[in-house]
């Protein structure tokens, strides 16, 4: 007998993960235009900077995640200062701009990896947990919506009510008519990778309290996270929000599917592929239109 | 193979040019597509995978070894092509996350199914050359006769493709995909048939790669790979093939140099760790500061440009 309500509940906490992994890279590849490999080695990063507050400096579980958020806003601002502004200063092809990404998420991850070995990590904090119904709950998976939530809400207000919201909105669409009404185009997408990296990272260390630690970590999650940017469209962060909730339903159904088939439950990939695909021949601007966001797919 | 590296120099090297014949015929089929037609192909790996495993398969049921070559490259260009489909209408972008996403989940799948070939474990590859008992370095020698035809077979094919008015029409595509299209040419079509061309290639690589290993896991296929190939194209110039083949030299020397550099340096940082953080420093920089690479576009050579140069030369 399958636990339908487990299956949402699930459903919703992988959505959560998802849209928090998704975010920032949705943002940056619209404004900046290539999509950022290294977004997956954000997350591992910020899981890495909350592990050493959390166990090595035993400073608790909540600080964790303040530094791994200020700490991968440093790393998405490295990035973007010494690597991809330059690169676009001097002309670079997106596929230059991609393959540029490739490479600095592999000396991330194999610095990572240099530094606390490719050994699964653990976090040793325990979450309670308790059932309701016949669901089974962990106030990590209720903190991770919460925090999605929160995200969402603030980051909401963020792009429609205050200027630098308006100014990304703006850049994203339309990046000459934003400098010639007197934005600072490269300002605001210093922020936007800031803001993007920062999030990944926190996504990145709900990750590793949730299974385990590795350098691997982001790029277990970037195809999904591909997934919702294409399917929410590329550069629409309320797209994202939809499709990241639909890749999480999505996942879990397949994963009872894949239960039933006696297959292996590593196919789950499969899925953000298939719906990768599938959106690709039948909508490739994604839910990007629906809100008037995103960039054309052609 | 790897375990007589050390009792013997001589070994080492001829390994050493064995694997770089390998990788040119991967960074020439790369540079087909990305080089001349700028396709971004972020998955060759999946489709070196395709080549070998075929390969792979087709051996050990008996097949006989020119017969599992022809079968991986046949096997590897018609994945190629599938895969490439749904995005090569779409922006580059799109064709690189597909390609790339393409490669991990093919892993898994060799990774998981172990009834395929071994899965996680792996599986044992007889080599080209079973019927007859060589010393090693005669077999090392005839592995490179065997590596270096093929690699001399797709040179050749590269270069005729990009120097006939086909290949005029790749380079226009990766240039301006839209003019291209105004001139009358079937864009799509062209791009399909590059990218079913290059996964062959790949697919060719792979064979030889994995009768040569004698030994082939999912592990071996990890995207670090295609990486590689990218910087053999980046650093010796995008659409020159010749440019390319020095790449795969440099970027061969420079992954066995980092291990060489730990052994006898005792550098306090893995070998793998730092062969991987050196190439993805390098490529950054590369793409900084030396964009084009080290050779310049070669020139097509077409019977109009000789007549023009010997007109030049008379008058």
């Amino acid at each position: 007998m399958i636990n339908w309500g487990q299956v949402l509940f699930n459903s919703a906490v992988t959505g959560s993960l998802y849209l928090l992994a998704a975010v920032g890279l949705t943002l940056t590849y619209g404004l900046s235009k290539f999509p950022n490999f290294a977004h997956a080695e954000f997350m591992a990063f910020g899981a890495y900077a909350g592990y050493v507050v959390a166990e090595e400096l035993h400073l608790g579980f909540q600080l964790s995640f303040l530094v791994a958020f200020l700490a991968t806003a440093v790393l998405g601002a490295a990035s973007y200062l010494l690597v991809f502004r330059p690169l676009s200063r001097r002309g670079a092809s997106i596929i230059h701009l991609m393959v540029a990404s490739i490479g600095l998420g592999f000396f991330v991850r194999h610095a990572l990896q240099q530094i606390w070995g490719g050994a699964p990590l653990t976090f040793t904090v325990s979450w309670s947990c308790f059932d309701v119904g016949p669901v089974r709950i962990t106030t990590l998976w209720l903190s991770l919506i919460g925090a999605a939530l929160l995200m969402s809400v603030v980051m909401h207000l963020i792009l429609t009510k205050t200027k630098v919201g308006k100014a990304i909105r703006a850049s994203s669409s339309n990046p000459e008519l934003a400098l010639a009404s007197g934005i600072d185009v490269e300002k605001i997408a210093l922020i936007t990778w800031m803001v993007g990296a920062a999030l990944a990272g926190v996504g990145g260390l709900f990750r590793a309290a949730d299974t385990r630690l590795v350098p691997l970590l982001g790029w277990e999650i970037l195809l999904p996270a591909f997934a919702v940017v294409i399917l929410g469209g590329i550069g629409s962060f309320y797209g994202a929000l939809i499709a990241a909730y639909i890749l999480g339903l999505a996942e879990n159904l397949g994963v009872v599917l894949l239960v039933s088939l006696k297959l292996s439950t590593d196919y789950r990939l499969a899925i953000a592929f298939l719906i990768l695909i599938l959106t690709l021949i039948f909508k490739p601007s994604g839910f990007g239109k629906l809100f008037g966001e995103g960039i054309k797919p052609v | 193979m790897k375990g007589s590296n050390l009792s013997d120099p001589l070994i080492y090297v001829l390994d050493m040019v064995v694997f770089v014949g390998i990788f040119s015929i991967l960074a020439i089929s790369l540079n087909l597509e990305y080089g001349f037609t700028g396709l971004a192909n972020f998955g060759k790996v999946a489709f070196f995978m395709v080549g070998a495993y075929t390969s792979s398969i087709a051996a050990n049921m008996g097949v006989p070894y020119f017969v599992c070559i022809v079968l991986a490259t046949t096997l590897a260009g018609f994945v190629g092509l599938l895969v490439s489909l749904p995005a090569l209408k779409l922006r580059a972008d799109y064709l690189a996350i597909v390609t790339l996403a393409f490669g991990e989940i093919l892993r898994f799948i060799f990774k998981n199914e172990s009834w395929i070939a071994g899965g996680v474990r792996g599986t044992t590859v007889p080599s080209a050359f079973l019927f007859v008992n060589l010393p090693i370095r005669t077999m090392m020698t005839v592995q490179i006769i065997l590596v270096y035809s093929v690699l001399l077979v797709c040179y050749i094919v590269a270069q005729m493709l990009v120097n006939s008015p086909y290949g005029r029409v790749m380079r226009s595509i990766r240039e301006d995909e839209l003019a291209a299209q105004v001139l009358g040419k079937d864009v799509f079509k062209y791009k399909a048939q590059t990218f079913t061309v290059g996964s062959a290639m790949a697919g060719a690589a792979g064979s030889l790669f994995a009768q040569y290993m004698r030994f082939i896991d999912p592990y071996t296929f990890e995207p670090f790979l295609t990486f590689t190939v990218w910087m053999m194209i980046i650093l010796g110039g995008p659409a020159n093939n010749l440019g390319v083949i020095v790449g795969a030299f440099i970027v061969q020397v420079l992954e066995r140099g980092a291990r060489i550099a730990k052994d006898y340096l005792l550098l306090p940082i893995d070998p793998h760790n730092l062969r991987v953080m050196l190439i993805g420093i390098l490529i950054i920089l590369i793409l900084l500061y030396r964009p084009q690479g080290m050779f310049k576009e070669s020139k097509v050579k077409t019977p109009a440009l000789e007549v023009a140069k010997k007109w030049k030369k008379s008058s």
